[in-house]
């Protein structure tokens, strides 16, 4: 994947935008800890666009796995990530059955990056980018052998919720925000490359392990714990990796923005 | 803060997670609101071996998020009976402790914790007694989802639970040992471990209550039992393998259907992460808002390229531009205005005023809409006016004054328009009473009427001949120069004369009441006044035929509105009728003081006779046609004929055709057009007769048509001659009747002024019709030519 195409690739990023800065030194050296950090960012980048788009949860968790598939591939040196995120974005909702259109996601990014501007004009610019970003969709593409269609944790989610639902009392329930708390961690494990690392029903055990345990939520014990009978190959080591990785991108958050 | 969340939290982490929280949360007022309240509490750590300083960590630093009572978006909701579907929406699992192997021991516990008044049961007979009968709880139903089979519970559903059908009917008669029952759970005695339950609806919890209680069917087993029953036999059944089995779990929007059972937002989504909180989004950086101001501002630009153009003349770039601007940016309100101004410059005004107003409606404020607006509505209305709709046009000025109501322009024609519809009422009100009194007075007075009207021609005719004869030179001249000065100059004077006759019929009715003594009594009068009549009649020409349909409709329009309408309409035919024969008079006897002034006294008795004997078939045709109307008997069989003859001219006049007589016609037309008479109503063709006659004596104007005049004239004779007999007759009359003539006219003079307000709408009605009539000639003019020519080139080979 690497060879060939590319190298076809590099010389189609010529044209494509360079409307966005980009924030590492570009010394060819590759710094993980800096990749990662500007994963971090364009992902906040992609969920912010996200939630200004009205895009749900899953296409956005969509557009950030593509994204993390593409740069898995590919290094972070060869391609604006920015735009690799515009396109994912693009792509996501195409995937998902949410389109969302290029004019609306050049606005919000334009107005990302350069808050408080007036919207772009319609010109050459405004359609150069568009260019970039349909160009660049077609890559993204390639580069994934068009396998652009991903099981999210969230589904195996929302009925592990209702089940665990059911063995707790339902006062107690209630008064618990476990879903809003799950939800959330859901969504924000997507800041990291750690999506793709871990199964979905992990990351979906994982949150909602890190949901009641952080109300201190307590749920009957039998033969085996609620989380082995959810997915029979889940370990609590598995569970622990993914809250692992989970809160080092809470703490990546404070470092990196 | 939840500070009970925090405490159950805290009670399970124990005193390292309060430590750390103390640590996290300093700067949290919050949290300092209950940290003291919170350490009054020793903390025991439950969580022994299985904590994880990192989640302690974690858990520290999001308390503030985490416990915030805002965090919990979610409603309790109860009501949850999906599961009565036909389709499930989302997969409905076995309870979970199935799969967990929870103990017999704890599962018994925790139902009678959590089962709750209200709850449905599901469970099989297996005892009947006389006070009731006793169920083995299978399943729970509704909202709490347990495995319950193998707990041995029994639930009793005393008699008094059981709702009778029958009033003679012993109520347990219906239920058998063995039968699923669905109940509502009515009582729980947790320490002596009793369940009492009903099949009364009313004992059901709200959110539930129409879920049906009683005897239930295999197959009404709620799902998760039957399918726990599944797992329970086949222990390779895992949570997994079902949950991949499940329609619901395949369902594509069943993320989207969870979500909202289980109460999380997806627009504004939660998150743990302290620069996606949703307080931190500003409404304007979402994409519909840019979308919007985006659209806005291209549509703008799209406006100003579209103004550019409409400067330059570009008309049809400037549309486009602002059709674009509207495709961009649907009600724009600048596009709209642009547009609106420049279909008002094209004359599409009604278009203008559609987007005029939706540009208001977006925006009230609009200065320029406004104002445009305002032009537009006076212009309509004008045009409103002149198509006689003076009410709508009324309604449009007023609406203009409401939008500024300081334009003059819409002030000033308001006023107008109010005195002319005014003054329309007040006609059409002395129509009416004339009306009233013609219908009273019935022949008489249309007789007395007729007689008025040949009498008074005759009268003109008369004194005109004798007045030119004995005038000045200078009267002469004055007249010849106005003979043949332009065609405006008399179709102004045309005009006069029309509104002179239009108010003459206001007064005539005066007349007609008035006795025949007191106008004998004025004659002296009438003929002193004669010099200032002549000054009058200087300015009296033939009306143009048309010009009384056009009054007529300006007179019709407004006044409907106001009455009945089939009064209305009846005295619209009656009036149509009246002015019809006004206007046919009048032109008429015009015609004829025009020739008799040209021809002067020198002329022979005869040919003067014979002039007035077509004038009088002028007059006979029209009162041909008034007496076929009021359905006179007299002389019916003779005007027949002549009306049938005239009716005939008149056919062939409309419809040009290239027969003989139509073609002399047309000759004549051509001359009639030269003099500037305009013609294009149905009685045409007396009015030809009656110019051909005219121009037959007025030499230097119509030389090259005289042949043809007069072989039209020699077509005319025999229709003439049967017209002496009658015109002889009428000259027997015409000394009685020549003095009201002459009253009459006075009466035009004084009635001129009145008329005035009609004088645009004859205006345009005249110079509308003008440049038709010029094709005819041209082209009679051309066919002469060619005719010449075949004659010619027929000769020659000869």
């Amino acid at each position: 994947m690497e060879g060939p195409s590319s190298r076809i690739l590099a010389t189609a990023d010529g044209p494509l935008l360079l409307a966005f800065k980009r924030d590492f030194g570009g010394d060819g050296e590759s710094d993980p800890a800096q990749d990662i950090k500007t994963h971090f960012r364009v992902c906040r980048f992609v969920m912010e666009t996200g939630v200004k788009l009205g895009m749900r949860s899953v296409p956005v968790a969509t557009a950030c796995v593509l994204y993390h598939r593409f740069f898995e591939r590919v290094s972070i040196r060869a391609y604006e990530p920015y735009l690799v995120a515009m396109s994912c974005v693009y792509l996501a909702g195409k995937v998902e059955e949410q389109h969302i259109r290029t004019r609306d996601i050049i606005n919000v990014s334009h107005r990302y990056f350069n808050s408080g501007s007036a919207p772009l004009e319609c010109d050459k610019e405004f359609w150069d980018l568009r260019d970039s970003v349909v160009q660049c969709e077609l890559l993204i593409l390639r580069q994934l052998n068009f396998h652009v269609s991903f099981e999210h944790p969230h589904k195996y989610l929302l009925h592990y919720l209702l089940s665990v639902k059911s063995l707790v009392n339902r006062h107690a329930w209630s008064r618990t925000p476990i879903a809003e708390t799950s939800w959330a961690l859901l969504r924000d494990c997507y800041h990291g490359a750690m999506c793709i690392r871990h199964i979905p029903q992990h990351i979906a055990i994982a949150t909602l392990y890190l949901a009641l345990n952080s109300y201190g939520v307590e749920l009957p014990v039998g033969e085996k714990e609620w989380w082995q009978v959810l997915c029979e190959d889940v370990t609590k080591a598995d569970i622990d990796a993914v809250i692992s990785d989970l809160l080092h991108l809470y703490d990546m958050e404070a470092k990196c923005i | 803060m939840d500070r009970e969340l925090l405490r159950q939290c805290l009670a399970y982490h124990g005193e390292p997670l309060f430590n750390k929280l103390k640590c996290e949360q300093t700067e949290n007022p919050d949290f300092q609101a209950v940290v003291s309240d919170l350490c009054k509490a020793t903390y025991e750590r439950k969580a022994e071996g299985k904590d994880n300083p990192l989640v302690e960590q974690f858990i520290a630093r999001k308390a503030d998020i985490l416990f915030c009572p805002s965090w919990k978006t979610a409603t309790h909701q109860e009501g949850e009976h999906e599961e009565e579907e036909a389709a499930e929406p989302y997969a409905i699992m076995p309870p979970l402790e199935l799969f967990m192997e929870v103990s017999y021991d704890e599962r018994r516990t925790m139902l009678y914790r959590d089962l709750e008044r209200g709850d449905i049961v599901v469970g099989r007979i297996n005892n009947i007694r006389e006070y009731g009968f006793f169920l083995t709880l299978l399943s729970t139903a509704g909202g709490l989802k347990r495995d319950i089979e193998d707990l041995e519970l029994s639930a009793l559903c005393h008699i008094r639970e059981i709702p009778s059908t029958g009033s003679h009917d012993d109520p347990l008669s219906y239920y058998q040992i063995g039968d699923f029952i669905r109940a509502a759970v009515k009582d729980i005695d947790r320490y002596q471990e009793k369940i009492t339950v009903s099949l009364h609806q009313a004992s059901l919890s709200p959110s539930l209550e129409n879920i049906k209680l009683g005897v239930i069917a295999r197959e009404e087993l709620p799902t998760h039992y039957s399918r726990s029953v599944r797992a329970a036999a086949d222990s390779n059944q895992t949570y997994e393998c079902i949950l991949m089995s499940c329609h619901g779990y395949h369902n594509p929007s069943v993320v989207d259907y969870l979500l909202e059972k289980v109460g999380v937002t997806d627009t504004h989504p939660p998150s743990m992460m302290r620069g996606l909180q949703s307080k931190l989004f500003q409404e304007d950086d979402f994409a519909s808002v840019i979308r919007k101001k985006q659209s806005a501002s291209w549509a703008l630009k799209c406006v100003r390229a579209g103004v550019d153009h409409f400067k330059h003349g570009r008309h049809v770039e400037a549309m486009n531009e602002y059709n674009k601007a509207l495709d961009i940016d649907t009600n724009n309100v600048e596009a709209l205005v642009a547009r609106g101004a420049l279909f008002a410059n094209k004359g599409s005004i009604m278009k203008a005023i559609v987007d005029f107003e939706s540009a208001l409606e977006s925006c009230p404020d609009h200065r320029n809409a406004k104002k445009y607006l305002c032009q537009t509505l006076v212009e309509r209305g004008k045009q409103l006016e002149e198509q006689d709709k003076l009410v709508t046009a009324e309604g449009l000025y007023r609406r203009a004054l409401s939008l500024d109501d300081l334009n003059p322009e819409a002030q000033e024609a308001l006023r107008k328009i109010t005195d002319t519809i005014q003054k329309s009422i007040r006609l059409r009100e002395e129509a009416l009473a004339k009306e009233q009194v013609k219908a009273t007075s019935s022949q008489t007075s249309a007789e007395k009427l007729r007689k008025i009207l040949k009498e008074e021609k005759r009268m003109k005719k008369k004194r005109k001949r004798s007045s030119s004869s004995t005038s000045s030179s200078s009267t002469s001249s004055k007249r010849k120069s106005s003979s043949s000065s332009s065609c405006s100059s008399r179709r102004r004077s045309k005009k006069k004369k029309k509104k002179k006759r239009r108010s003459e019929r206001g007064s005539k009715r005066h007349r007609r009441i008035s006795s025949r003594e007191s106008r004998r009594s004025e004659e002296g009068k009438s003929e002193k006044d004669r010099k200032e009549e002549e000054e009058d009649e200087l300015e009296w020409y033939p009306a143009p035929p048309d010009t009384s349909a056009t009054f007529l409709n300006q007179k019709g329009g407004p006044g409907f509105g106001e009455r009945d309408e089939e009064e209305a309409d009846e005295k619209d035919a009656d009036e149509r009728r009246i002015s019809q024969l006004y206007s046919l008079s009048a032109a008429s006897d015009d015609e004829e003081s025009d020739s008799s002034r040209r021809d002067g006294k020198r002329r022979d008795r005869e040919e003067s006779r014979t002039r007035r004997g077509k004038s009088s078939l002028n007059r006979s045709l029209e009162r041909a046609e008034r007496r076929s109307r009021s359905s006179e008997k007299r002389d019916k069989s003779r005007e027949r004929g002549k009306e049938d003859n005239r009716k005939d001219r008149r056919d062939s006049a409309s419809s040009r055709r290239s027969s003989l007589d139509e073609n002399r016609k047309r000759k004549v037309s051509c001359s009639s057009a030269e003099s500037g008479y305009s013609r294009k109503s149905s009685y045409k063709s007396e009015y030809f007769v009656n110019s051909g006659s005219a121009s037959k004596h007025s030499e230097s104007r119509m030389r090259h048509d005289s042949s043809k005049r007069n072989s039209f004239d020699g077509g005319r004779y025999e229709n003439r001659g049967r017209e002496v007999e009658e015109a002889q007759r009428e000259k027997d009359r015409k000394g009685k009747v020549e003095d009201e003539s002459s009253r009459s006219e006075i009466g035009n003079s004084r009635r001129a002024e009145v008329a005035g307000n009609h004088k645009q709408s004859g205006l345009t009605s005249l110079s509308g019709g003008g440049p038709k009539k010029d094709l005819p000639s041209n082209l009679m003019d051309i066919f002469n030519q060619i005719a010449k020519f075949e004659k010619e080139k027929k000769v020659r080979p000869n």
